[in-house]
């Protein structure tokens, strides 16, 4: 026993740094708090006879305080009872026919103290005192305290972690007071663990399911208002490879089926959907390197342009998202992970998928604009002159337009804007031009497809 | 002195000894009767589109009988120059010239009192006006129409202040030097005598107020009980010496700051586990903790004046997103409210808890307020009474081991009636009446027979209709309000030999401050925790 306890405030008084008080000890060693208190006693005293100095207490005192004592938190009741006596000088009460005030105003109320102390200034609190019934350590830390307040942490940790003790049985070898009487439920449903690390987890897996949702909402919601993300062959392939990649097709068929006809969801979609699209957007972009070489034929031109940005040299907009693809990944994995829960419906998704790729493929009004400038090369009128060129070309505007419905519709729309640089800089721009028809394009597809509605489509659809 | 006093216990300053086992020691039982004078109807019997013109009604009627019969004792043989006092029924039966005496509502018009007319009048306001200390305002000048009259300068109010008598028939201004060494609040029940002057106001010459009602016998209502279930009552067992109440308001957790230090340390004293073997014998024989309101700090539902204030800095320094209904769910803190959970959790195991709620606690803002809920108690709520077991009379009703009550509460403890409130009444009283004296208040409230005399003038409150619950029916043995600036005590007696306690309990979180009463002789001693430095 006389091992166990030095070894135990050996290791976490001097080695961990910790503070150690008479509950924390007691709950480790499970002794009662009284012997608790003398092995902190004992413990301090020969360590500090061994290395004065190297072990740092706090006491608390019970007792009497001298009144006139400065640091009393108010000093006012001793003095406060005998002024009282201004009463009799104030009339009576709602004239009550009661005696007034004949009640013992100045009867003493005795206070008692209970005052935690720093082993510095132990002496100093003594002198306080007027008697002192009873002195122990409460607990030891091996540098002095810097703020007393940190000494709440013992009593925290102490709740946290013998949660699970049932204190009606366990209590008792602590010394704590025993109630024979107590009562509890005896239907126990047992509460909620204080555990912090499950709360902070939970955060952490939820938001992962309202991204699904909005995606697979946002394509519900938009086949009925036959805005129609037509799913457009060339994005289709790219994204399916990646798709497959990273998560099972089966996987993400239920979810659609289930929630097509959750209105709230539609709500939610519409609010939503954007950043949830770039996600899904950059996350197939991501994937798509690796995945999309193999099945090159069915490629189409906007998926060439991917692969273009990922050959030529230049794509910068494509570097930072690598990383973050891998972060996308693992949260894909995770989505797959709830999602294989909700593996049941399968049958229903099967059935509802193709006529809905069917109709999808029907009408692409959304994504028209987008298709078309692939197909049409933004027209650059340049003209050099004395080392920089000027022209015009066309570039991609976001629009932000509230449509009858009232929801907020982004559009992209080709302006063209003109422009001057310096003479260095187009000559990248004209090696690129030969393998992808045109960079502005591209860029500006890019942005394009993030905002829009197509790839997300893609990414979600029915192979 | 310093450690050389004989008394100074130091054995625990000394080499472990494995050999001795020490005590457990088991804590002295309660006997606790909760009243459920101050519970609402539950949901949709609770009505709020009541008229409050009911309930000073009511109250009148209710205090009426006793003020008639204690002021017909001392008015009734009044006489000034021959002519003797007649007792009028009405107010407004009053006449010029004739001494008389008459009961009524008191009411105050004070220069600072709020005033929904005037709230309604000045809607140019920006915001609301400051919550005020005192609705006497000294420095208001004359300029008011009754500054002619002069008179108002009465003991309870300054210059500015109108004292008026109301009951179902009209009003009489009260006026005379007399007032002025009267404690008088909105809402008061008192019978005046006196003359009506030229000027048409009433010249009071004394004053009598229903003071206190009938005070039950120490375990009265256990015995009546005994006496129901048909044992005889002679019969009564021996009763155990019954131990002591901590009473504890104010705690303010606020879970902003690093301030609970002295919660922990009344958590181990009142456990047992710190100070000394001697100290924590007596600590066993605390054998219930009241918490009188105010266990959270920033908590009520409707945020003060000052919360607002803060939030709005807060606000606008980091600009925050739209909110829907006002409510920001962000800035919702959970902590404060665990800590509470947590720390009256570790408590239960060892000892029984009464819950107040207070002003700042999420419940009910209007008095009576509700208890608060369960739900703000996962860990502690295994102590509370299953909701299965919540009767409609609740005199079914079982009994919490953890038992979150009304603010005010009223409750039989050890055989003594206890009657408690958050301090909100006081507080309210405090603002008509000037002076610091919080006893003479409390007593003033007793004697008026009054739990909360200014609902619902200044203080909010449910519009009871058939009865003023307030109005107190038995008289207690104890009465303590909790969130007082200081601890103060007192002993008041009745016109038949009753004798009430009065405390004080101070806000812990300002003073540290327990206040533990004996349960056989009532006397109060404090406890208080503190950190040196």
């Amino acid at each position: 026993m006389a091992q166990e306890y030095t070894e135990y405030l050996a290791i976490n008084v001097l080695n961990e740094q910790q503070l150690v008080s008479y509950r924390s000890l007691s709950r480790a060693l499970k002794v009662h708090s009284n012997l608790a208190k003398q092995m902190l006693y004992e413990f301090h005293r020969k360590q500090n006879a061994k290395r004065p100095g190297s072990v740092h207490a706090t006491y608390l005192i019970t007792g009497t305080r001298r009144p006139e004592s400065p640091s009393q938190t108010n000093g006012a009741h001793s003095q406060e009872d005998g002024g009282d006596t201004v009463m009799q000088s104030s009339p009576p009460l709602p004239g009550s026919s009661a005696p007034q005030h004949e009640e013992d105003a100045e009867e003493p109320v005795s206070v008692r103290s209970v005052l935690l102390v720093k082993e510095e200034h132990l002496e100093q609190a003594k002198a306080t005192f007027e008697s002192i019934t009873g002195i122990h350590i409460y607990s030891l830390q091996a540098n002095g305290l810097s703020d007393v307040q940190s000494l709440t942490e013992c009593n925290r940790k102490i709740t946290a972690s013998y949660a699970s003790e049932d204190p009606l049985q366990a209590w008792k070898q602590y010394g704590t007071i025993q109630n024979p009487n107590v009562k509890r439920r005896t239907q126990r449903r047992g509460p909620p663990p204080p555990a912090p690390v499950a709360k902070a987890a939970e955060p952490k897996t939820k938001p992962l399911a309202p991204t699904t949702k909005p995606t697979v909402l946002e394509r519900q919601a938009s086949k009925e208002s036959k805005a129609s993300q037509e799913s457009k062959p060339a994005s289709k392939p790219t994204s399916k490879p990646s798709s497959a990649k990273a998560t099972p097709e089966p996987a993400k068929k239920p979810a659609t089926v289930k929630r097509q006809d959750s209105d709230i969801f539609k709500s939610f979609a519409k609010g939503r959907a954007k950043p949830k699209k770039q996600d899904s957007q950059s996350s197939a972009e991501a994937t798509t390197p690796a995945a999309a070489e193999p099945e090159d034929e069915p490629m189409g031109g906007f998926s060439d342009e991917d692969d273009d940005a990922e050959d030529g040299a230049a794509d910068i907009d494509e570097v930072p998202q690598e990383p973050e693809g891998k972060s996308k990944k693992e949260r894909e994995a995770d989505l797959q992970a709830m999602m294989d829960q909700e593996d049941e419906i399968m049958e229903d998704a099967a059935e509802a998928i193709p006529d809905k790729t069917a109709a999808e493929e029907d009408e692409g009004a959304i994504d028209r604009p987008v298709s078309r400038q692939a197909e049409e090369p933004a027209k650059e009128t340049v003209t050099v002159e004395n080392g920089r060129r000027r022209g015009r070309r066309r570039v991609m505007k976001k629009k932000t337009v509230k449509d009858e419905d009232g929801y907020l519709v982004t559009k992209e729309e080709a302006a063209w804007e003109s422009f001057s640089e310096d003479e260095p800089a187009p000559k990248k721009l004209k090696t690129a031009p030969a393998t992808s028809t045109n960079k502005p394009t591209a860029a500006g597809k890019k942005g394009a497809a993030k905002a829009g509605q197509g790839n997300i489509m893609s990414f979600f659809s029915k192979k | 002195m310093n450690g050389q006093d004989p008394s100074t216990d130091t054995s625990l300053l000394e080499t472990p000894d494995m050999s001795t086992p020490h005590a457990v020691l088991d804590r002295t039982p309660s006997a606790y009767t909760p009243h459920p004078t101050y519970r609402l109807p539950p949901g949709s019997a609770r009505h709020y589109q009541n008229q409050y013109a009911d309930m000073y009604f009511a109250r009148l009627a209710q205090l009426k009988p006793a003020t008639l019969a204690i002021a017909a004792d001392a008015f009734d043989t009044f006489s000034i120059a021959d002519e003797t006092a007649r007792r009028v029924d009405r107010v407004l039966d009053v006449r010029q010239g004739e001494l008389c005496w008459v009961v009524g509502t008191c009411y105050m018009e004070m220069p600072l009192k709020p005033n929904v007319l005037d709230d309604i009048g000045k809607e140019h306001w920006i915001a609301a006006p400051p919550t005020r200390v005192k609705y006497d305002h000294p420095s208001v000048a004359l300029e008011a129409g009754e500054g002619a009259h002069g008179a108002h300068a009465g003991g309870t109010g300054g210059v500015g202040t109108q004292i008026m008598l109301e009951d179902e028939s009209g009003r009489l201004r009260l006026t005379g030097s007399f007032l002025r060494g009267c404690l008088l609040v909105t809402g008061a029940i008192v019978a005046v005598v006196g003359t009506e002057n030229k000027d048409g106001d009433f010249e009071v010459l004394d004053l009598r107020v229903p003071d206190l009602p009938r005070q039950p016998q120490r375990w009265e209502a256990d015995d009546g009980n005994t006496a129901l279930t048909g044992k005889k009552p002679g019969s009564k067992k021996k009763r155990p010496r019954a131990g002591k109440v901590a009473i504890v308001s104010g705690l303010g957790i606020s879970g902003d700051e690093g301030d609970t230090l002295t919660l922990d340390l009344l958590l181990e004293y009142l456990l047992g586990e710190s100070t000394s073997p001697a100290d924590q014998e007596d600590a066993s024989t605390i054998s219930r903790l009241i918490i009188a309101g105010n266990s959270l700090s920033h908590a009520s539902p409707i945020p003060s004046r000052q919360d607002v204030i803060t939030a709005a800095t807060k606000n606008a320094a980091k600009a925050s997103g739209t909110r829907k209904y006002g409510y920001d769910s962000a800035a919702y803190n959970a902590a404060p409210t665990d800590r509470l959970d947590q720390w009256l959790a570790s408590l239960l195991p060892s000892m029984p808890i009464t819950l107040l709620p207070g002003a700042q606690d999420p419940t009910s803002t209007s008095l009576p307020q509700q208890p608060i809920h369960a739900a703000m108690f996962p860990h502690s709520r295994n102590y509370m009474a299953p909701p299965t077991a919540t009767t409609k009379d609740g005199d079914g009703e079982e009994v919490g081991w953890f038992d979150s009550q009304t603010n005010p509460a009223d409750f039989t403890l050890d055989g003594f009636r206890f009657l408690g409130t958050g301090g909100q009444p006081v507080d309210d009283v405090y603002k008509y009446i000037a002076g610091e004296e919080r006893l003479e208040m409390m007593e003033a409230m007793l004697r008026w027979r009054l739990s909360a005399p200014t609902a619902p003038d200044t203080l909010p409150c449910y519009p009871f209709q058939d009865e003023d619950q307030f109005v107190i029916k038995d008289c207690p043995h104890v009465f303590f309000v909790g969130n007082q600036p200081r601890f103060e005590t007192t002993l008041i007696e009745g016109p038949v030999g009753q004798a009430v306690r009065i405390i004080a309990v101070p806000r812990f979180k300002e003073t540290g401050e327990v206040v533990v009463v004996d349960m056989e002789t009532l006397v109060p001693e404090v406890v208080r925790f503190e950190v040196f430095d």
